[in-house]
């Protein structure tokens, strides 16, 4: 369509907002309601142009001016809000006139009437939308000489959301945010008129993605309290980098100042997370800055750690290493090392002369499906199956999964990037809940959102997957397997096969079992869908396609650790909490611990190398789809801690070698043979490449056959750095053990006891939350790297209170 | 992140009023279930003179939305109530019409005899004092609304008169006045209210 902004003739799609349209024109006009992914509402009226059309007479000729001859312009009577108004053939825009000045003038001087002035306490202070918008489109001074609104200034929406109700402007994008984007309304406008504010009658906000709310208030009304007084915003070092907190591939904005990190917020990648991340992301920081931080090398002393040069450290490894066979020496890193980390361990097992290299967690599959699926794929698909609880194990996908249910294909991106008003977007959407089967063995947050929800005994996802695979083949099948009778079995299969593009999402517990892997790939050749496989850390699958793996399935991690490796290098792992592990590493003849922190088995190490964080290394990850992402390092003072690169180079050193991986740009060169580009060139978007395939000889391992009725599941939040991460800790207590009210009952349990319970016979200190989300006989645990999602043992009966929550009279 | 809002545990208002309740869901189709909310929250508020977090929940449940979405159409409205109202719930106008007429005087007249303000219950429970907007009936002004019902031409004589009514729970029959909104609906009452 042709429109015409200012004077500019542009030619647009149809359906394009006017909004829009001014910015593809290259001009700008002021909002702060409407935001990309949101649906436009037009309720700040910041957006206001003069427009006008041409009109169409009877017989469907255009009206002609009888001055010019050309089809005459007919102006709205009044200002359109532009981001509520979708363009048309001939529409003229204008926003440089002085009436459309003189009522930006007006909305701003109207928005300001309540607002504070308290820009210089603010937080949004520098980066405010409202203050820019004034500055820019207002007069500069008010006529409004009475008191302002005054409201709570401090009102906790949660433990981690502040809302200053005075700076609020009523633009709804927290509102709509809630009810559109997670698909829960759990914030509201509460009151009328000059009255109204944001207010919620749930405890906390009950979401895993609160904390976007922050990003997109276009004031300093809701502020991330983890942040809130830390810095102004000119002083932040902003690192946009990619979080190595999942799979996803997240793209995060790390604000730094003095060497911590302040503030880590959304990024905006429209193809990954568009600009939402989970809470776990954006709160779970703090242990970077964490003061137990193992910040130099320290060398074992008798039983003392000695604080020692990075150049003694690697000379001791050095010297313990040339009395053992390069065979007996073990390489594990834990699965969010960057593929750089991956080349180094690489070299340095090749220069050893060892296959007992690895990476942990790895499930006894690969990663790669045969017929994979993107993030994309997954928010436009008809049908999905999700096997798992994938809001807490990989959050991004909980969001692109209702995406999915609402049908509404991303927007094409526009001369200005992502479409500022998308008006297919629209408030109270109805979801398609139809296309969406869960699969679970206890009850997940998602399955409120499916059509269909199927709740499996623990490990039964296999005999399911068989079920529904037999009935998709016609074969006579157990009713009880399936969980619902044949027809309703045999309807859904339908809906799977008829869809255009059906998705299944397979999580960690049916990777975990080969069976549950092996029956998920028959049932998606059956009806036709393609796969993604969630790894368990954020970069498992880029360390298995560019080979950190075992020379052969013999030399895997769990061989190293039971008695395979006489020196073990270990990177991020924590096996000794094990307590039987612990021994075993005892006996070991050098065990070296690259970590951040003082773990059980940095305890028992020789030598503790301190470990960069993933926001202090350069780096590339590949993300659950295949995307090619780079991880960029903050200023953040970490001490002498390095990556593995480093700890490459110092023992190369040691050894009088250049080995490959000594550094990241070294380890890169290698990687562009590998992968066939230049990894240091690769943009925010990342680089979407189909997979390689990968020696099933190696990523095919055979597990012990997993048994027990507790199920060990993820969480958003990982629990391994809860302890060092304040705010969230606060928030959210310590990491929980969930039980069905029945067995807490019966052994006096309630909610918020703290209590040490034998998880596979590792002591765990948990908190107990009394829920019926988890079966009967059934305790869930949060996985840990160490302890990955999968079936655990728990004896509920050796439970150990170690007290009391704090009971209120 | 956390559980609901731990809420003392009442007996569910819509317990023993399922014919009732389904005949209000039973007006609207499956696709509009939530438009069932202001029925709903007129029931409760008409039967409890408020409707209380609780309830709240429950029309929550029923129509299965979050209870802050319950929430927030409710508090658009000044006809429901957080905090239950009194027996006699006194609602001034205070719009053109009325002011104009004395309204002023009136509001003042009832906050110094039932010594309220604006917007509070006596402690026995037994009057609520409101500042409401145009009721509607500006010809016979000022208007007083008692409950659902309207006094006309309300002077202070016959305000003094209502309020000793009312102490005595005996609530007169309402002043009718020539070219009120009842006067149609009602000529006998109308003519009678003359001469009150």
């Amino acid at each position: 369509m042709k429109v015409t902004v200012n004077g500019t003739v542009l030619d647009l799609a149809s359906g394009t907002s006017a909004i829009d349209a001014v910015f593809a024109a290259g001009f700008d006009v002021p909002y702060f309601c409407s935001q990309e992914y949101m649906s436009p509402i037009g309720a700040c009226r910041m957006c206001l142009a003069k427009v006008g059309a041409p009109r169409k007479d009877r017989d469907g000729s255009w009206i002609v001016d009888d001055e010019t001859g050309e089809p005459k312009i007919f102006h709205f009577p009044t200002m359109m809000a532009t981001c509520t108004t979708a363009i048309m053939e001939g529409m003229v825009i204008d926003t440089l006139s002085q009436d459309v000045k003189d009522a930006q003038n007006g909305m701003v001087e109207f928005t300001l009437i309540n607002h504070p002035l308290d820009c210089p306490v603010c937080d949004k202070g520098g980066a405010c939308e409202l203050q820019d918008r004034a500055y820019e489109y207002g007069t500069g001074r008010s006529r409004f000489a009475f008191d302002k609104r005054h409201q709570e200034k401090h009102h906790p929406l949660s433990d981690l959301i502040t809302l200053d109700r005075e700076r609020c402007i009523h633009c709804k994008r927290c509102v709509r945010y809630f009810e559109e984007v997670p698909g829960d309304e759990v914030l509201d406008f509460i009151d009328r008129g000059g009255h109204t504010y944001i207010g919620t009658l749930e405890d906390g906000l009950p979401s895993n993605f609160t904390g976007n709310i922050t990003d997109i208030c276009p004031v300093g009304a809701l502020l991330d309290a983890t942040s809130r007084f830390r810095g102004r915003n000119w002083e932040y070092d902003h690192t946009f980098t990619t979080s190595l907190d999942d799979a996803s591939g997240s793209a995060i904005v790390v604000d730094a100042r003095t060497g911590r990190i302040e503030r880590v917020k959304s990024g905006l990648n429209p193809e990954v997370n568009k600009s939402w991340i989970d809470d776990g992301i954006r709160f779970g920081h703090e242990y970077v800055d964490h003061a137990d931080r193992v910040r130099r090398p320290l060398l074992r002393k008798g039983e003392r750690f000695e604080t020692v040069s990075w150049d003694e450290a690697a000379a001791f490894i050095a010297e313990r290493l040339r009395g053992l066979s390069g065979k007996d020496v073990g390489i594990a890193v834990r699965a969010d090392a960057t593929l750089e980390e991956g080349v180094a361990a690489r070299a340095l097992a090749e220069h050893l002369g060892t296959g007992q290299v690895d990476h942990a967690p790895r499930h006894g599959r690969t990663l790669v499906p045969v017929h994979g699926a993107t993030l994309v794929d997954v928010a436009t698909a008809d049908a999905i199956i999700v096997l798992g609880d994938v809001s807490e194990e990989l959050p991004a996908l909980d969001l692109r999964i209702k995406d999915a249910l609402k049908g509404v294909t991303p927007p094409p991106l526009l001369p200005h990037g992502v479409p500022i008003a998308d008006l297919r977007l629209k408030e109270r959407m109805p979801r398609a809940s139809e296309r969406l089967t869960v699969v679970a063995a206890y009850r997940v947050d998602l399955m409120r959102h499916a059509g269909h929800t199927v709740t499996v005994p623990v490990g039964g996802e296999a005999t399911w997957l068989e079920a529904m695979t037999a009935v998709a083949h016609g074969e006579r099948v157990d009713e009880a397997a399936l969980a619902m009778s044949r027809a309703d079995a045999e309807a859904l299969i339908a809906s799977w096969r008829d869809a255009d593009k059906a998705v299944m999402i397979l999580g960690g517990f049916v990777l975990a079992s080969a069976a549950a892997t092996a029956a998920a790939d028959a049932l998606g050749k059956a009806v036709g869908a393609r796969q993604v496989r969630v790894p368990p850390m954020a970069n498992g699958l880029g360390l298995e396609v560019t080979g950190v793996l075992p020379s052969h399935a013999r030399y895997d991690y769990r061989h190293m650790l039971a008695g395979g490796a006489r020196a073990l290098l270990l990177s991020g792992l924590d096996p000794a909490q094990d307590p039987a592990l612990a021994e075993r590493l005892r006996g070991c003849e050098l065990l070296v611990v690259h970590d951040m922190f003082m773990t059980a088995t940095a305890e028992i190490a020789h030598v503790v190398l301190p470990a960069a964080s993933g926001f202090e290394k350069d780096g590339t990850t590949l993300s659950l789809e295949g995307r090619y992402l780079p991880v960029r390092a903050a200023p953040v003072d970490g001490g002498e801690a390095r990556d593995l690169t480093g700890v490459v180079k110092s023992l190369g050193e040691a050894f009088g070698q250049r080995l490959e991986g000594r550094s990241v740009r070294s380890a890169r060169r290698v990687l562009r043979k590998q992968l066939g580009f230049e990894p240091s060139e690769l943009d925010r978007l990342g680089l979407l490449q189909p997979l390689p395939k990968v020696r099933a000889s190696v990523t095919v391992t055979t597990d012990e056959e997993a048994t027990g009725e507790a199920l060990r599941v993820p969480t958003m939040v990982r629990p391994e750095y809860l302890a060092y991460n304040p705010h969230l800790r606060a928030a959210l207590g310590d990491p929980a053990l969930r039980l069905h009210p029945d067995d807490a009952a019966e052994r006096d349990l309630r909610t918020g006891d703290g209590v040490t319970v034998s998880v596979d016979g590792v002591p765990r200190r948990l908190r107990v939350v009394v829920s019926d989300a988890a079966p009967r006989g059934v305790p869930l645990v949060p996985a840990t790297p160490d302890a990955p999602v999968g079936r655990a043992v728990v004896d509920l009966d050796a439970l150990e209170v170690d007290r009391r929550a704090l009971e209120v009279a | 992140m956390s559980a609901m809002h731990q809420l003392p545990t009442v007996t569910p208002f819509f317990a023993d009023k399922q014919q009732l309740l389904s005949e209000i869901l039973g007006r609207y189709p499956d696709y509009g279930q939530r438009s069932a909310l202001m029925p709903l929250l007129w029931e409760v508020q008409r039967a409890e003179r408020h409707v209380s977090e609780a309830r709240v929940a429950e029309i929550a449940e029923i129509l299965g939305l979050h209870a802050t979405e319950v929430k927030g159409a409710m508090s658009f409205y000044g006809t429901y109530h957080e905090h239950p109202v009194g027996r006699y719930h006194l609602q001034v106008c205070r719009t053109l019409s009325c002011a104009l007429a004395g309204a002023d005087e009136m509001a003042d007249f009832l906050e110094d005899e039932l010594d309220l303000v604006n917007g509070e219950t006596d402690a026995e429970g037994r009057f609520s004092l409101q500042f409401v907007e145009c009721l509607g009936s500006c010809g016979t002004a000022p208007v007083l609304q008692v409950n659902d019902t309207y006094f006309e031409r309300v002077s202070r004589s016959r305000c003094r008169a209502l309020v000793d009514a009312m102490r005595r729970d005996a609530l007169p029959e309402p002043t009718r006045e020539r070219g009120g909104d009842n006067e149609a609906a009602d000529p006998a009452a109308a003519a009678e209210g003359g001469a009150t």
